[in-house]
């Protein structure tokens, strides 16, 4: 892990950057998302795969990409969570202009 | 914490770009990560000793193939490769390099090259040899077909190293090492080789043993070659040591009278025995011959040339045959000089005058038996009484001043019939000889002096 840290340092974080814009955008948008029963389904998606990474079950160039696309998709969701915690700070410590 | 799952459930537009930063990330990625692992195992296997190491990468998985020396090189060189980070798993297809039994290594050396075959326990030995190997040999091609094996007995390399050093000894052979035991055959290059080899072997590394050595000595040759024209006797090749060499030189001179010894003869060891009595007679024999080539080899006589006259050729068999020490073989290929054309009585006269002035006819101390030395002087002596068949000779023996008359008058008179018979004996009509003693009643020079005593003591052939 710390060596595709290391090899990879760019794009996780391009990932954490992205994770904080979009984590930014998500506090105030108002658009549709991601519905409960279907956040259960990649919940359960992403518990497979990392299960499937962590016993190394995919061999060769596959089980690199598999391991890559986690680590870059666990920096995104980091990135996300901390963008919207600062935004909802910023927003709450602001009062609204009514 | 409800605003935070409300918000998660908006986050997932993102995951589009990222999507694409992956397989981005993926596609350029890929080849520099398996190069950079690539690198990494195979610096963590540089100080392990292994044979044919490949390393393949495919993602962060490492196949690992090689030829390992132990069990537990085998062992460390895995858990090295495990161990580099980066590394996810390892597809082990390690193996032991195959067992020999018996280990078996060689050298053989023919003309042209030296093939080094067999069995070596480790790279490093097999280069130490190959490199040993072209240094003792200087520019001889050195041909590796060496294998890589286990079960190489302790001190392997000492032992292999010391044949080597053997090899540079031989002419052709083999060397051989066969768990622990040693073999060698094959041919010197030089005299006293084969004996240096079997010193050398003492120093075997404990626990080796030599099981043959069946190394032999090149030929030990000696030769000797008198040309009439040159008026030399060359003597070639081998004399086991300074004093046979002096003693043959010493025979040469006495045996070779009128020629000029040329002597290239060098020491070494390895003489068969019996050398200098199978040597000084062929000599003898050799001296007898008008222009002639003797080869000893080894044990081999070989004598060729052209004698002075029939009755000789004859006698030189029979004391080939007679004289020379048991084991030893003769072949002599001998024929007869054309006779030299006939010339007057007096330029015969001149012709013993100028041969007995050269070298004198010798006797046994105080006898008449005639000094076997003395032979080739005879032979040109009787070639010159041939030369003038009708004139006749006397034999006139002299002695010097030394002791009673009447003995000197006696025994200079039994040298003179002595010499008589011996050229009788040659074929000579014993008619055309008369044999006179003059004691030392005709001295040429000072009886006071060694030197003009043994002027005094002569045999003088006058044609009357």
């Amino acid at each position: 892990m710390a060596y595709l840290v290391t090899f990879h340092w760019g794009w996780l974080l391009a990932s954490v950057l992205l994770g904080l814009a979009m984590g930014w955008i998500a506090v105030v948008q108002r658009g549709p998302g991601v519905s409960k029963a279907a956040s259960r389904w990649l919940a359960a998606l992403a518990a497979a795969l990392v299960a499937a990474a962590l016993a190394r079950a995919i061999p060769g160039r596959p089980g690199y990409w598999l391991d890559l696309g986690l680590v870059m998709f666990a920096t995104y969701l980091f990135g996300c969570a901390a963008g919207s915690w600062l935004r909802d700070r910023v927003l709450s410590r602001r009062p609204p202009a009514a | 914490m409800h605003g935070f799952f409300r918000w998660s459930s908006k986050w997932w537009p993102g995951t589009i770009p990222l999507v694409v930063f992956w397989a981005i990330a993926a596609w350029t990625g890929t080849a520099p990560l398996e190069a950079d692992l690539a690198a990494r195992s195979a610096s963590a296997l540089k100080d392990t000793v292994l044979d044919k190491t490949r390393i393949e990468v495919s993602g962060r998985d490492v196949t690992f193939a090689a030829d390992a020396f132990s069990e537990d090189g085998r062992r460390s060189a895995v858990a090295a490769v495990e161990a580099v980070p980066g590394v996810r798993l390892v597809n082990d297809e390690t193996r032991l390099v195959p067992e020999a039994k018996p280990f078996v290594w060689s050298a053989e050396r023919d003309v042209a090259r030296v093939t080094l075959g067999g069995n070596a326990p480790l790279p490093a030995s097999k280069g130490k040899l190959l490199e040993a190997a072209r240094a003792a040999l200087g520019g001889v091609e050195v041909v590796d077909q060496m294998q890589l094996s286990r079960g190489a007995p302790q001190r392997f390399d000492n032992a292999a190293l010391l044949l080597l050093d053997q090899i540079v000894k031989l002419k052709d052979g083999k060397v051989a090492i066969s768990d622990t035991k040693v073999s060698l055959s094959g041919m010197a290059r030089d005299l006293g080789g084969r004996e240096a080899i079997a010193a050398a072997l003492k120093n075997l590394p404990e626990g080796f043993s030599v099981a043959a050595n069946e190394v032999k000595a090149p030929p030990y040759v000696f030769q000797a070659y008198k040309d009439p024209v040159a008026v030399t006797l060359t003597l070639t090749g081998y004399v086991p040591d300074n004093n046979v060499h002096a003693a043959i030189a010493a025979a040469a001179g006495r045996k070779f009278f009128s020629e000029k010894v040329v002597d290239n003869l060098k020491a070494s060891i390895g003489a068969p025995s019996g050398f200098v009595s199978a040597v000084v007679p062929a000599l003898g024999a050799l001296s007898r011959l008008s222009t002639g080539t003797l080869v000893v080899t080894d044990r081999e006589i070989k004598l060729s040339g052209d004698a002075l006259y029939d009755a000789a050729v004859t006698q030189i068999r029979a004391s080939l045959a007679r004289d020379f020490p048991e084991g030893w073989q003769v072949k002599a290929e001998l024929s007869v000089k054309p006779a030299a054309a006939p010339v007057d009585p007096t330029v015969c006269q001149q012709l013993f005058s100028e041969l007995l002035a050269k070298g004198k006819i010798r006797f046994e101390s105080g006898r008449a038996a005639i000094d076997p030395d003395s032979a080739g002087l005879l032979d040109r002596l009787i070639e010159i009484a041939m030369r003038c068949p009708t004139a006749n000779i006397e034999i006139a023996g002299h002695t010097d001043a030394d002791g009673d008359d009447a003995f000197n008058q006696a025994l200079s008179a039994k040298r003179a019939q002595a010499v008589t018979d011996y050229l009788v004996k040659a074929g000579l009509p014993a008619g055309r000889f008369t044999a006179t003693g003059y004691g030392s009643s005709q001295p040429v020079a000072s009886n006071d002096t060694d030197e003009g005593k043994a002027r005094n003591r002569r045999i003088d052939f006058l044609v009357r």
